[in-house]
């Protein structure tokens, strides 16, 4: 049975899948702003809610490009991604308050650096000791592994660090007693211009190694076509390990950075890494440009959402987001999209 | 080179697990007593001699000179388990109690007979099936005149039916109201008792105070859970008495880390925010009231009287109150106030038992062993076992002006608790401590 196809229906039904999710989140904003005016909010309040979602959406970008780093090179939809995001933080904070091996209390940057430092050691060893073995397994036994691998991790966490949250002090204070500006009824917390800094940094740095390194382009040359890859003579092994590496590196970053506005405890990494996972998802796991915009899409509207409704409501939003997306699968259609990774 | 290279691997993986310990806080904090858990369990707490002191009670000799029968507590904590840091407090001061009662020789009854007392301990692991074979074992078995059990509302509740269809009085050291009253008749249940105050009593504490200082209007921020919403549960019956309106409510989840329900509570113009959650949930939205409403007064309820709160809230709990158990400010009592004394005492003695500081668990535990001990001193000599466990049931329900951690109780047969929301102490973070805020001192 042949459909006829039209070709400028095609090309048009092509150019709205690409700009979908602007599209559709400016949609989701006005009707958002429409729910909000039963509190008589102004323009302050709206402005508040962006700012808040901007900092929750950075964290989301980071966390979701960690999943598309490993995803597009071994196919891996890595959950311990969540462990790596709770490790940054909850080490710092041992070596800020207890130093190394009894060394000294150290400062917040070595202190942040080792912990990223031994973050990425343990994300080498989740592939190497958990994955590696597996490599011939289904994809879905891999999610398993991971799963199991993000458990350990977090039991660990729990033995070592205990059930409390923790503080991790900000990086730059003010005033001593005010970490915040305030500006026309605004409030921005100094911490929120080092996660937007940190971001901004990490895509740059990612760029610049996928373009300009030949690393980086052995990586992305296994996420192209593995097989071709591997005849070319780039180990492909490497570049999942180097993979799990990256997602290391760009978790437990972005745990660092959000430590301050929080108050770390051993459980919470997984729901960032779900966030980030639905952020990842928007681009089909594949696309970076896509998954940090839609991290960055996500953590606004589900802050205007929680702002507008009920605040208990929040995480209903990403999951529906979730869903919606996992049934229409829009990334399909996109123009320029990387295909699916082909499973070894 | 296959080998070697896996060998490498071994050695860096042990190397990073004995880097995990290296971090590890110095002082490990309270969760999982590996080693003491099993040491306690019945063998070291229970010197049983069953068979003849079980064939005692009735065959008490009229003519003993001065030495009764004994008399068996049997106590139920979680000693390990998901509640360990609540149930490893308790079982330490079972402990204690029962070293107490070794040195003074046991009790005596009203007529002047001497009762040796035994405090049975067991660890029901956090778990409602545990928890009720024990109780059934203490009570079948063992012939226990009482029971104290158990650390949370899950294992306890499962002890009420076998408690009730025994007729053994049981002296929960949970805080749910279920577990003494029937939720859908709203009638006390017989055989069930328990020391621990409830949120509505915070609630209480909280309205004396709001109206005190002139607050008509509060917003309520509580933990999702099911603790939270019974905080708004309990602020919902007690507010309005008092002639305090629930302007705005939310629930938050304390691993957010944007809060836009401040956006509506600034709108709602709330004079004060009730925060309905315990740390690690309070301090986080302590900080984001402080932040976004630097001069919006904050009240906690009594679960986040804890060293938890000033530790993770930092300069923003200062200056919030809330109400507290008084044997966690025992020092800043005023001299009249007859706790003051009594914890002062526990903490002192406590020490000897355990190295951590004192929390209100091991309060609870106490307070429920007292109150056991109580009912038993008024037993006389003799009688069947049924009947002296009816007798302890009566005594428990007429405690008149009963000193506890807590203050004094007043139980009654319409109430097994028996505590009134005055007692509690109202404090105020000042310079990262908590210190006790007279009523002259509200404003």
């Amino acid at each position: 049975m042949g459909v006829m196809k039209i070709e400028w229906l095609d090309k048009l039904g092509k150019r709205v899948a690409t700009y979908w999710l602007g599209i559709v989140a400016f949609l989701m904003l006005l009707g958002l702003i429409a729910l909000g005016s039963r509190y008589n909010f102004g323009v302050v309040e709206y402005a508040q809610f962006v700012l808040d979602g901007l900092r929750a959406g950075a964290i989301y970008a980071l966390v979701a490009l960690g999943f598309v780093t490993v995803y597009r090179v071994t196919g891996v939809i890595n959950f311990a991604q969540g462990a790596f995001i709770m490790l940054g933080p909850m080490m710092t904070i041992s070596f800020y308050e207890q130093g190394w091996f009894g060394t000294p209390a150290l400062d917040l940057f070595t202190g942040a650096l080792l912990a990223i430092g031994i973050t990425t050691l343990i994300g080498v060893l989740v592939e190497r000791l958990a994955l590696y073995p597996a490599r011939r397994t289904l994809p879905l036994t891999k999610v398993i592994i991971t799963i199991g691998a993000y458990l350990a991790l977090q039991g660990a966490a729990l033995l070592i660090w205990g059930p409390q949250g923790h503080v991790l002090p900000a990086f730059t204070t003010l005033t001593p007693a005010d970490q915040s500006f305030r500006f026309a009824g605004l409030l921005v917390k100094a911490q929120s211009l080092w996660i937007w800094g940190t971001t901004a940094l990490a895509l740059a740095l990612l760029a610049l190694f996928f373009e300009r390194t030949i690393l980086g382009k052995a990586m992305r040359a296994c996420a192209v076509n593995r097989m071709a890859a591997q005849l070319m003579g780039i180990r492909v092994d490497m570049m999942a390990t180097l993979s799990f590496a990256m997602a290391a590196i760009l978790g437990s970053l972005g745990g660092i950075v959000l430590g301050p506005v929080t108050r770390p405890t051993y459980d919470m990494g997984l729901d960032l890494a779900l966030k980030g996972f639905v952020a990842a998802i928007m681009g089909g796991l594949v696309n970076f440009p896509v998954a940090v915009v839609g991290g960055v899409l996500l953590g606004v509207l589900e802050n205007f959402w929680a702002g507008v409704t009920q605040a208990g409501f929040k995480d209903l939003f990403a999951f529906v987001v979730l869903i919606v997306i996992l049934v229409l699968q829009p990334y399909r259609f996109m123009m320029d999209s990387p295909t699916e990774v082909e499973p070894t | 080179m296959k080998v070697r290279h896996e060998l490498l691997l071994v050695v860096v993986s042990i190397a990073m697990v004995a880097l995990f310990v290296a971090c590890a806080p110095a002082p490990t904090p309270t969760p999982v007593p590996p080693t003491a858990a099993p040491t306690v369990v019945p063998p070291t707490a229970a010197p049983t001699k069953p068979p003849a002191t079980t064939a005692s009670p009735t065959t008490a000799p009229t003519a003993a000179p001065k030495v009764g029968v004994v008399y068996k507590i049997g106590f139920i904590s979680a000693a390990t388990g998901a509640a360990a840091s609540l149930g490893v407090p308790e079982r330490d001061v079972a402990k204690l109690v029962a070293d107490q009662l070794k040195a003074a020789g046991g009790i005596v009854g009203p007529d002047g007979v001497k009762h040796e007392v035994q405090i049975l301990i067991f660890d029901d692991q956090s778990s409602a099936d545990t928890a009720a074979t024990l109780a059934r074992r203490l009570i079948e078995q063992e012939q226990v005149h009482v029971l104290v059990a158990s650390t949370q509302t899950g294992t306890s509740t499962a002890i009420v039916p076998i408690a009730t269809e025994a007729k053994v009085p049981n002296i929960s050291m949970a805080s749910a109201r279920s577990l003494i009253e029937d939720p859908q008749t709203k009638k006390m249940r017989e055989w069930i008792f328990k020391p621990v105050p409830e949120n509505s009593h915070s609630a209480g504490k909280q309205a004396e105070y709001l109206k005190a200082v002139g607050v008509t209007k509060v917003c309520h921020l509580y933990e999702n859970s099911s603790y939270g919403q019974d905080t708004l549960a309990s602020a919902n019956a007690v507010f309005p008495t008092a002639g305090i309106t629930i302007v705005y409510s939310d629930a938050f989840d304390p691993k957010a880390t944007e809060f836009p329900q401040l956006a509506k509570v600034k709108a709602s113009g709330c004079q004060a925010v009730v925060i309905g959650a315990i740390p690690p949930a309070s301090p986080v939205m302590n900080v984001a009231v402080r932040d976004a409403l630097p001069d919006v007064r904050i009240v906690h309820g009594h679960g986040s009287c804890s060293p938890d709160l000033i530790k993770a809230a930092g300069k923003a709990a200062e200056g919030t109150v809330m109400p507290c158990g008084k044997i966690l400010v025992a020092d800043s009592l005023p001299d009249s106030d007859p706790a003051k004394a009594l914890n002062l005492k526990l903490i002192k003695d406590y020490a000897t038992v355990s190295k951590e500081p004192i929390s209100t668990f091991a309060g609870h535990g106490y307070d429920a062993l007292q109150w056991a001990i109580a009912a038993l001193k008024t037993l006389p000599n003799g009688g069947a076992l049924a009947e002296q466990r009816a007798k302890i049931r009566t005594a428990l329900e007429n405690l008149k002006d009963f000193p506890t951690t807590h203050g004094l109780y007043n139980t009654s047969p319409t109430d097994h608790l028996g505590f009134n929301a005055s007692e509690f102490a109202f404090v105020v973070v000042k310079d990262g401590k908590f210190v006790v805020l007279p009523k002259e001192q509200w404003k």
